[in-house]
C-alpha cells in the first residue's frame, strides 16, 4: 500500500511546525509498511490531484496568503472536483481560511477556494492560546495552539470539536474547525498532527479507504508518549 | 525638570540595589520607578552621551555582538554605557541609563551600546535617537508574541525613517535585513561571507524566499544557513550587497578563524554563527571611526558569562550551556555541538513561559535530525515542555530520556554520563539552569 501526500505551497505556506505534520503522517504510514511519499509543490507546479492521496494545506503570512489566493483560482476547479470525489484534505489556520469563500480583512477581501460553504472576517485582536477540543471523531482530546485574526462561520457544517479551552472558530460559537467530506479545516498548529495521532490516522485511513476501495484497520502503534504529551496539555489547561 | 531627574535617578538605584540585595533581577525594575518618576528620563540621559549611540537589533545575536561592540570600544579606551544582561524593552534601556549615571543625573560616557527588542524600538528610538543601528539578521522567532516576520519588518522600517541619519550596519548577506536598510534611504555599511563555509542542511527552513521588492522568487548561489547567503532577485536588481567588511578564509572548529581587512581574527568560540555576530561587532567599531587594533586582543580577553556557549567544570565533567530559542538559533547550536566529535551527552531544556513564547510549534522547524550520530550517547529532555520535545525527537527516530527537573538531568548525566555535556535551553531556562550549573560547580 501506498499514500501519496502533497504539501501546497511549501515555500509560502510554512508557518511554525507546519513540517511536523507532514513528518507525522510519513512516520505513522512507514511504521506501519505502509510506503509513503510527499510531493511539495511550488506555485508554478501543475498539480495532477487524481494522484494524490492526502493534501495539506498549511498557514502562511497574510501577505503570503494573498500570493497563494490569486493562484489557488486556477486550482480551483480539480480541487473542488478532487474533494466531492472524498479526496482527504488537512487545512491548518490559513489553509483552513482558503478553504472557504472569502477572507475579508482590513486590506481587502481575499477570495477563497469555496471548497467548504464558510467564510471567514477579520475580528478584534488576535485569538493567541493553547487549545483543547472535544470531538464526535475521537475519544482523545484534540490539544494545540491558535494564533489566528480572522473569525470562522462555517454555516451548517459540521464542526471539528467543541472547545473544552481557547477561543475556537470565531471565540463565540464554542466550536472549532469544520469537518466536510474528507476535509477537516482546523485553526490548531502546534503542530497538529504528533499530538493528535487520532487526527493523524483517521486522515491516513481515510485515505487508504478511498484509494483501495475497501474498509481498512490501521495496525495500532505504541503512542503512549503522544498520549502522554496530549494528556498534559489537557490536564493544564481542562482539568486542572 | 533637573530635580526631577535627580530623584528619578536617585529612586531606581535605590530599586536596582534592593532587588540584588533580595538576589533578584531587579534591572526591570529600576527602569519602570525611574520613567514613572520621570517620564523623559531617557532622552534626558541618552542626549549626555558625548559621541555616539549604537542600536542593536535582529533576531539573534543581539546580546553577543552588543556586548562585544561594547568591549570594542572600551578597548579603544571609550567609556560606553551598555545594556549587559539583555534586558532589551524600555524599562531595561532605562535602567543601563540610570544604573549609569551619578547620583546628579549626570552621564559620563563616550558611548552607548543599546540593544533593543525589535517590536520595542518604537518606544526606545524616538527617545535615544540611536547614531547607528546594528541588524544582525531577522528570523521566525515567538510567532505568538512578535506575530509574523513582515510586522517586525513594517515596525524596523518605520524606525528607519523616523531616524533618517541614523546609519544602519547590516548582515548583507541576510536578504530580508539588507533589503530594509538598502531601501530606507538611510546610509548604510554591509558586512557578510563572500565564500560559502559550512554545508546548509537541504531542508532548512528559510524566511523571505520572495524578493520583498518585486515579489519574484529569489535564487540563491549557495546558502551559509537559513536563508543567509548569496542571492539575488532574477527579476529586478536586488541582490546582495558587495560586502564593506567581508570575512575571508573562515575556519569552524574547536575555535573560529577569519581575515577581515588583512586583520587575522582568532576567537575561542564554536559555532559558525558566532563570525557574524564578532563581524558585526568589528564593522561597528570601524564604522565608528576607529582602526580596531584592539579588536583582537579585546576578543582574547571577551568571556561573556551570559550562557552563551558557557563552560563549567562538574565533578570532572565539562559542560556546555547554550540558549537556543528559535529554529535558526538551535540548527546553528546543533550544528557547533555537532562539530565536536567527541562522545558526548546532551539535555535539552524547553520551556513556555511568556518570554520564551507559549507556542512551542517551533521545535518541529528545527533539523533535529541532525543529532542522530553515534557521538551522541544520550539525549535527556527536560522544562515544562519536555514531552512536545520527546515527541519531537521520536519523529526523528531519536529516543529520548525524560526528566522533567533540569538540576536532576543534570545530575544524572554527570553521574552516568560521557563527561561532556552539552545543555541547550531556552529563554526562561536560561537564567535559572546557569544558577544551577554554578551552583554545582561550587559543590564538593
Amino acid at each position: 500500500m501506498k499514500i501519496t501526500i502533497g504539501h501546497l505551497y511549501p515555500d509560502l505556506l510554512n508557518l511554525y511546525g507546519d513540517r511536523g505534520n507532514i513528518q507525522c503522517l510519513m512516520k505513522r504510514c512507514q511504521w506501519r509498511g505502509i510506503e509513503a511519499e510527499t510531493i511539495p509543490f511550488e506555485l508554478d507546479d501543475k498539480i495532477d490531484f487524481s494522484k494524490l492521496d492526502i493534501v495539506l494545506l498549511g498557514g502562511g503570512s497574510d501577505r503570503e496568503q494573498m500570493i497563494v489566493c490569486e493562484k489557488l483560482q486556477e486550482i480551483q476547479p480539480d480541487f473542488k472536483a478532487y474533494v466531492e470525489d472524498n479526496g482527504v484534505v488537512i487545512a491548518i489556520c490559513g489553509g483552513y481560511q482558503l478553504l472557504g469563500k472569502y477572507y475579508k480583512t482590513d486590506q481587502g477581501n481575499m477570495k477563497g477556494l469555496d471548497l467548504v460553504d464558510l467564510y471567514t472576517e477579520q475580528g478584534e485582536g488576535r485569538l493567541i492560546q493553547n487549545i483543547v477540543l472535544q470531538s464526535d471523531l475521537f475519544d482523545m482530546p484534540i490539544v494545540g495552539f491558535e494564533n489566528h485574526g480572522g473569525r470562522t462561520c462555517i454555516n451548517n457544517n459540521k464542526p471539528l470539536g467543541k472547545v473544552l479551552y481557547g477561543a475556537g472558530n470565531d471565540g463565540k460559537s464554542g466550536y472549532e474547525g469544520v469537518v466536510y467530506k474528507n476535509v477537516i479545516g482546523t485553526y490548531l498548529h502546534g503542530p497538529l498532527l504528533p499530538k493528535n495521532p487520532q487526527l493523524a490516522d483517521w486522515l491516513i485511513q481515510h485515505a487508504l479507504e478511498r484509494k483501495y476501495g475497501k474498509e481498512t484497520e490501521l495496525t495500532p502503534l505504541d503512542d503512549s508518549q503522544e498520549k502522554e504529551a496530549n494528556d498534559y496539555i489537557y490536564h493544564r489547561f481542562v482539568r486542572g | 525638570m533637573k530635580i526631577r531627574v535627580m530623584i528619578a535617578v536617585c529612586a531606581a538605584k535605590f530599586v536596582g540595589y534592593v532587588c540584588k540585595k533580595m538576589g533578584r533581577q531587579g534591572v526591570t525594575w529600576a527602569g519602570k520607578v525611574a520613567i514613572k518618576i520621570c517620564p523623559d528620563i531617557l532622552e534626558q540621559l541618552s542626549s549626555q552621551v558625548r559621541k555616539a549611540i549604537f542600536a542593536t537589533c535582529g533576531t539573534n545575536g543581539k546580546t553577543t555582538t552588543n556586548n562585544m561592540l561594547c568591549a570594542a570600544l572600551e578597548a579603544e579606551g571609550q567609556k560606553v554605557i551598555c545594556n549587559h544582561t539583555g534586558s532589551n524593552m524600555l524599562n531595561g534601556v532605562v535602567a543601563a541609563f540610570v544604573l549609569a549615571s551619578k547620583w546628579n543625573g549626570k552621564i559620563d560616557a563616550d558611548y552607548a551600546c543599546i540593544e533593543a527588542d525589535e517590536a520595542s524600538t518604537r518606544h526606545i528610538f524616538p527617545r535615544i535617537k540611536p547614531d547607528y543601528m546594528l541588524l544582525t539578521n531577522l528570523f521566525r522567532d515567538q510567532l505568538d508574541r512578535y506575530g509574523e516576520i513582515d510586522i517586525t519588518m513594517n515596525i524596523l522600517e518605520e524606525m528607519m525613517r523616523k531616524v533618517p541619519k541614523m546609519q544602519i550596519i547590516v548582515n548583507g548577506d541576510d536578504a530580508l535585513s539588507a533589503y530594509l536598510a538598502m531601501d530606507s534611504g538611510n546610509p548604510y555599511v554591509t558586512y557578510g561571507i563572500s565564500k560559502p563555509v559550512i554545508k546548509s542542511a537541504a531542508n532548512e527552513i528559510r524566511e523571505g524566499r520572495f524578493c520583498k521588492r518585486c515579489g519574484e522568487k529569489l535564487e540563491y548561489r549557495f546558502y551559509h544557513y537559513s536563508q543567509l547567503g548569496d542571492y539575488y532577485c532574477p527579476k529586478c536588481r536586488f541582490a546582495r550587497p558587495k560586502p564593506d567588511f567581508d570575512a575571508e578564509d573562515v575556519k569552524v572548529g574547536d575555535q573560529l578563524s577569519f581575515c577581515v581587512e588583512g586583520k587575522h581574527i582568532v576567537a575561542n568560540y564554536k559555532g559558525f554563527y558566532n563570525v557574524y555576530n564578532i563581524l558585526a561587532a568589528y564593522a561597528g567599531v570601524r564604522t565608528a571611526g576607529f582602526a580596531g587594533e584592539h579588536f583582537g586582543d579585546m576578543l582574547r580577553r571577551f568571556n561573556p558569562e551570559n550562557g552563551r556557549m558557557e563552560q563549567f567544570r562538574i565533578k570532572g565533567t565539562g559542560v556546555t550551556l547554550n540558549l537556543a530559542k528559535n529554529p535558526a538559533g538551535f540548527n546553528q547550536n546543533i550544528s557547533a555541538v555537532m562539530q565536536d566529535q567527541a562522545p558526548k551527552d546532551i539535555i535539552i531544556a524547553i520551556n513556555d513561559n511568556a518570554q520564551d513564547g507559549t507556542d512551542i510549534s517551533w521545535l518541529w522547524d528545527v533539523d533535529f535530525d541532525l543529532l542522530g550520530n553515534d557521538s551522541v550517547k544520550s539525549i535527556t529532555v527536560s522544562g515544562i515542555r519536555c514531552q512536545d520535545m520527546r515527541l519531537r525527537l521520536k519523529y526523528v527516530d531519536i529516543p529520548s530520556i525524560l526528566q522533567g527537573d533540569v538540576e536532576k538531568a543534570i545530575r544524572d548525566r554527570v553521574e552516568d554520563g560521557t563527561g561532556n555535556l552539552y545543555v541547550l535551553v531556552n529563554y526562561t531556562a536560561l537564567f535559572s539552569t546557569r544558577n544551577i550549573l554554578k551552583r554545582l560547580e561550587g559543590e564538593r
